[in-house]
């Protein structure tokens, strides 16, 4: 069947009755806000008094702990329940009380008697650490923290660095004094070396990193100075939703890892970036030439050996096997995004056994590694349940 | 935009898919097999204000929507024939249906607008695209036959389709599959009055006819009926590409960035077999399947030919050996002998941006591929018609 | 063709049977579109509109083709703030009387500015350097109030989109029942106006910031006294709060929806924290 046409999901009207709690959503008509995180995008009107009078909250002004009250009643007519409340969205004050600091997804504005309010600036779910109150939003874009491994794609290929694609709102900045020269060799950058940057990375070249630092405007830095990092070859790239929130590529224990693959693929490389980037590349042991195995092996001779490889954009020798099953994991990736599951070490490696035992039962054989539109979704019920 | 559209790949990448999909049997990224679409959803009718829409979503999260609307248009008398037929044109009316050059169609007549959101409506891809799906729809000139309604008056049909998504991949076989649904979901308001009378129409929404008539509610009026069998439906495009041996159906972009040869092929249903122009290529059979025939075939740039080769070991600066300082010149030498070979002779693992144009044979390959009997168009137009209309 | 406005005063109902304060049905779903950073569908009564947001991005170095619409010209550049692209599509379909409009056209371009000036005061900029936010709008039927939808839509889709903001942007129109030439003083206030009613009568679009009194945008192309102008504002600002409950009241279905199906884990509830 080369073809499926699916008939569109019916959309369900949502009950309507069950938000009557117009007082839940957050009130008091004249907050003004003036923080730094925003300007005041209009005119204050002064005639509607007479048709929606203001909503004014005393309580915020009088108990010690002022959380805003809501009711807690609504609940969504389903198996779990969950309260309205654990949604916050924007303009919804979250407190007054001073003795929180406001996170991401949050700003600053005044309520009543000049009282700063922490009011979200997301539609999402509030979290804190310690005094800090943030809101991770439902979904947005990555957004880079120090030390997070992302993969990259080189875009542009400047005097004494590269720009790189990272999935965030902005490029991140690969600098040329951040990579390792080919050969181990430890020294400044020169011109020379600058005049060849694009032997080492060339637009469309594909890296993996770790974020080194934020500049003040939240743009990233990366660096590829460990064994572990450097550009990528032998295998698949594929672009899911990153850590910005929602599903996705989640931060967990390991984003790197080999996986014994089925049916004579051999061990496959996993990376899984944090930005929500992912490359599935056959796994190759670094390669030691005959002369450097006579001379002494040492640890530093061994990081020469296997930096010389770096930079080479030319694949090995992938067997048919192994390409199969690069696809495999590819297609479970997918499935997982596309039934809104997390994707992690854990979950990949659940489902890529799980996919080799429905190809094992499809007509196709083992030999069968679609995984698109109703057998994605096979996979998806078979992990949740298993994982439930 | 689109064809050419850029696509940042590495060359490790291209050649990692190169290698893949040149196999037998190839292995796609994504797993599909070679004929096989990537799974969509499908519904038509989602706007009542129009003679016929449809919406198509791709899993990727690809959507188009077309809709199609209708107006009553004079026809321009034509002063090449002045007063030809004034007298006679009372008598002649139960004739005309046979007569081939009474119901005319004009390719005036129909109106079709791709829009895409980031592009000029002028863009040459853009163009380009409404050409193509236009050309197909067309080519064979039955389909203006359909819009006409008396001598002084036909139906001027707007087609307007609207990419919703951003073009993540070659937008064309969406459009097209999406503009047969929204086709095969159009209907015009039944004709009361009769002959070359200033058109009179049914208010009655449920009596109004298709514009493709469908086997099982055959009720429309005779005279949209009366050229087309029932059977007959919009063209589809397809786009087929061949890398190695294989031939590959809906390439993604991806695959599309590897592809030595890229075609867009329109397929229709031949009505009139014996009515054959000098384009078509008749398959024998007819029984239990469709009887089908090439509208129209492009070729498609593939973004293949821009990409950045990549550079083999050997002759990588960058790489391991030679960064490291071949110590001996002879060794150098013989380094940059290898090198320049590298440069005219293809390496295993390195990507090489194909050259030249397609060869006749693969051209040919791919049209007998896509019309074969019980093959991937014929699939397509049946899974087509099973979406509901309403 | 003329309204018949007379009948209002009869039973103080309006052509389509509503009376002076009532909103249309609106129907709205958030995250319709898999590919896109953030998306929604909308609907007030007939008028339905569809919004894709891609972004914050920056754009790369220009290799042709992109061009982004006509909230703004070039990509971020060195821009302090995040620049806000509109591009409205009105599909030819989508009035009764098919009306091709190209890329130039004024009314359009007029329509990109208002909604990207109008988002850009929400949105929080200046936490996106260089970035662009690509809003892209179509409209796939029109009946009345399409500058309001058009925002309400925008404003879904870059909620969707996890852009931090002071607060949605929630839009409606208001009108008077009766013509200007009418000069009738005692001309009753209207809320959300059809395509019949915005052909015969008076009537502005009126944006809100939020809950709060702030004007966000405020359009009136029509001949109106200025004395019935004050009560028609009055009415569409208490509509623009209508408009922001029900468009939470969608943002917040969607998120406990997600939490539900293990999408999102759940954060600390407001209330856990009352507790220490």
């Amino acid at each position: 069947m080369p073809i499926t046409i699916l008939p569109p999901k019916a959309f369900r009207e949502p009950p309507r009755n069950l938000h009557h709690d117009s007082d839940d959503v957050m009130s008091d008509a004249s907050s003004d806000s003036e923080d730094s995180d925003s300007q005041p995008g209009g005119v204050s009107l002064d005639s509607g008094e007479t048709i929606h009078p203001r909503k004014r909250r005393s309580a915020a002004t009088t108990s010690g702990s002022t959380f805003t009250k809501r009711p807690k009643t609504a609940n969504i007519t389903s198996s779990i329940s969950v309260p309205r409340s654990a949604i916050v969205t924007p303009g919804e004050r979250i407190t007054t009380d001073p003795q929180w600091m406001r996170g991401h997804g949050t700003y600053l504005s005044s309520a009543t008697l000049g009282e700063q309010a922490i009011t979200s600036s997301l539609a999402g779910i509030v979290t804190r650490t310690n005094k800090l109150l943030s809101v991770r939003p439902l979904r947005a874009r990555y957004t880079p923290e120090v030390g997070d491994l992302v993969v990259g794609r080189i875009v542009e290929v400047q005097a004494k660095r590269w720009r790189v694609d990272v999935g965030s709102t902005q490029l991140a900045a690969l600098p040329l004094s951040a990579i390792n020269l080919p050969g181990g060799i430890l020294r400044k950058r020169t011109e020379t070396d600058e005049l060849q940057i694009r032997t080492f990375f060339a637009e469309g070249d594909l890296v993996v990193a770790e974020v080194q630092q934020l500049f003040q405007d939240g743009g990233a830095v990366l660096h590829t100075r460990s064994l572990k990092y450097g550009k990528l070859r032998n295998g698949v790239f594929m672009a899911v939703s990153g850590t910005g929130g929602g599903s996705g590529v989640v931060r967990s224990r390991r984003q790197v890892w080999t996986l014994e693959s089925a049916n004579n693929g051999g061990p496959i490389d996993v990376i899984l970036g944090v930005n929500g980037y992912v490359w599935i590349s056959k796994h190759v042991d670094p390669v030691i030439p005959e002369e450097a195995k006579n001379q002494q092996t040492g640890i530093t001779n061994l990081e020469e050996v296997v930096s010389a490889t770096m930079y080479s954009s030319q694949n090995d020798r992938i067997e048919p096997e192994t390409m199969r099953e690069i696809a495999r994991i590819r297609g479970v990736v997918t499935a997982l995004v596309e039934n809104g599951l997390r994707v992690d070490e854990d979950m990949v490696t659940k489902g890529y056994n799980e996919a080799v035992e429905m190809a094992l039962v499809s007509e196709g054989g083992p030999e069968d590694v679609y995984l698109g539109g109703e057998r994605g979704e096979q996979l998806a019920a078979a992990l949740t349940g298993r994982l439930a | 935009m689109a064809s050419s559209q850029h696509v940042l790949l590495s060359p490790a990448e291209l050649a990692y898919l190169h290698a893949s999909l040149s196999l037998t049997p190839p292995i796609r990224p994504d797993g599909r097999s070679p004929t096989q679409f990537r799974p969509l959803v499908a519904e038509t009718g989602i706007l009542p204000g129009t003679n016929g829409s449809a919406r198509i979503c791709f899993a990727d999260g690809t959507e188009a929507i077309v809709g199609v609307k209708a107006e009553v248009e004079r026809t321009r008398t034509r002063h090449d024939f002045p007063s030809l037929d004034e007298g006679a044109e009372g008598d002649d009316d139960d004739l005309e249906d046979n007569q081939h050059d009474v119901v005319k169609g004009d390719n005036d007549w129909v109106e079709m607008t791709v829009e895409i959101p980031g592009y000029r409506d002028d863009d040459a891809g853009t163009v380009f695209l409404s050409a193509m799906l236009s050309e197909a729809l067309l080519a064979d000139g039955e389909f203006t036959k359909r819009l006409w309604i008396n001598r002084r008056f036909h139906w001027k049909l707007y087609l307007d389709i609207l990419l919703i998504s951003p073009p993540l991949s070659y937008p064309l076989p969406l459009l097209s599959l999406t503009t047969h649904l929204a086709l095969l979901a159009t209907r015009l308001p039944r004709l009361k009055s009769e002959g070359d009378e200033d058109p009179l129409f049914d208010d009655d929404w449920a009596a109004a006819a298709y514009l493709y008539p469908r086997p099982a509610a055959k009720k429309g009026s005779k005279k949209t009926t009366s050229f087309a069998t029932p059977t007959a439906r919009p063209p589809v495009t397809l786009l087929v590409m061949a890398v190695g041996n294989n031939i590959i159906f809906d390439p993604s972009k991806e695959e599309l960035a590897v592809a030595d040869v890229a075609l867009a092929v329109s397929v229709g249903e031949s009505s009139n077999p014996s009515s054959s122009t000098a384009m078509d290529i008749e398959t024998e059979e007819t029984k239990g399947h469709h009887n089908l025939r090439i509208l129209s075939v492009r070729t498609i740039d593939p973004p293949s030919r821009l990409t950045p080769p990549g550079i083999p070991n050997a002759s990588n600066s960058a790489y391991g050996a030679n960064a490291a300082g071949a110590k001996d010149t002879e060794k150098k030498k013989q380094q940059q002998e290898q090198a320049r070979t590298a440069e005219s002779e293809a390496v295993e693992g390195v990507w090489k941006a194909p050259r030249g144009g397609a060869k006749p044979l693969v051209l040919a390959a791919l049209v007998q591929k896509v019309l074969e009997k019980g093959g991937v168009a014929d699939e397509v137009l049946d899974a087509l018609d099973g979406v509901d209309l309403n | 063709m003329p309204l018949d406005t007379s009948a209002y005063s009869l039973a103080l109902l309006r052509v389509d049977g509503r009376r002076w304060n009532e909103l249309r049905r609106i129907h709205a779903q958030i995250r319709t579109q898999a590919a896109a950073d953030g998306s929604s569908y909308l609907e007030m009564g007939h008028t339905k509109v569809m919004c894709v947001v891609n972004g914050p991005s920056e754009p790369g170095p220009r290799r042709g083709g992109v061009a982004t619409g006509g909230g703004g010209g070039g990509g971020g550049g060195q821009s302090k703030n995040a620049e806000v692209a509109v591009n409205i599509v009105i599909a030819g379909f989508s009035s009764v009387d098919r009306k091709r409009r190209g890329r130039g056209d004024k009314q359009v371009f007029e329509l990109q500015s208002t909604i990207s000036q109008a988002l850009a005061a929400s949105l929080h900029t200046h936490l996106f350097p260089h970035s662009t936010i690509n809003i892209s709008l179509h409209v796939l039927s029109q009946d009345g109030s399409l500058l309001a939808a058009l925002i309400n839509a925008a404003t879904l889709a870059c909620v969707d989109a996890g852009i931090p903001m002071t607060d949605y942007v929630a839009a409606c129109t208001a009108g008077s029942t009766s013509t200007y030439a009418a000069n009738d003083e005692g001309a009753d206030p209207l809320l959300d106006m059809n395509h019949q009613e915005e052909q015969e009568l008076p009537g502005l679009t009126v944006a809100t910031l939020g809950d709060s009194d702030r004007v966000a945008v405020l359009v009136c192309e029509s001949r109106v006294q200025v004395s019935r102008l004050e009560g028609m504002l009055a009415v569409g600002v208490d509509g623009c709060k209508q408009v922001r409950e029900i468009l939470d009241r969608v943002v917040r279905e969607k998120g406990i929806k997600m939490i539900q199906e293990g999408t999102v884990e759940r954060g600390v509830g407001l209330n856990d924290m009352e507790l220490d």
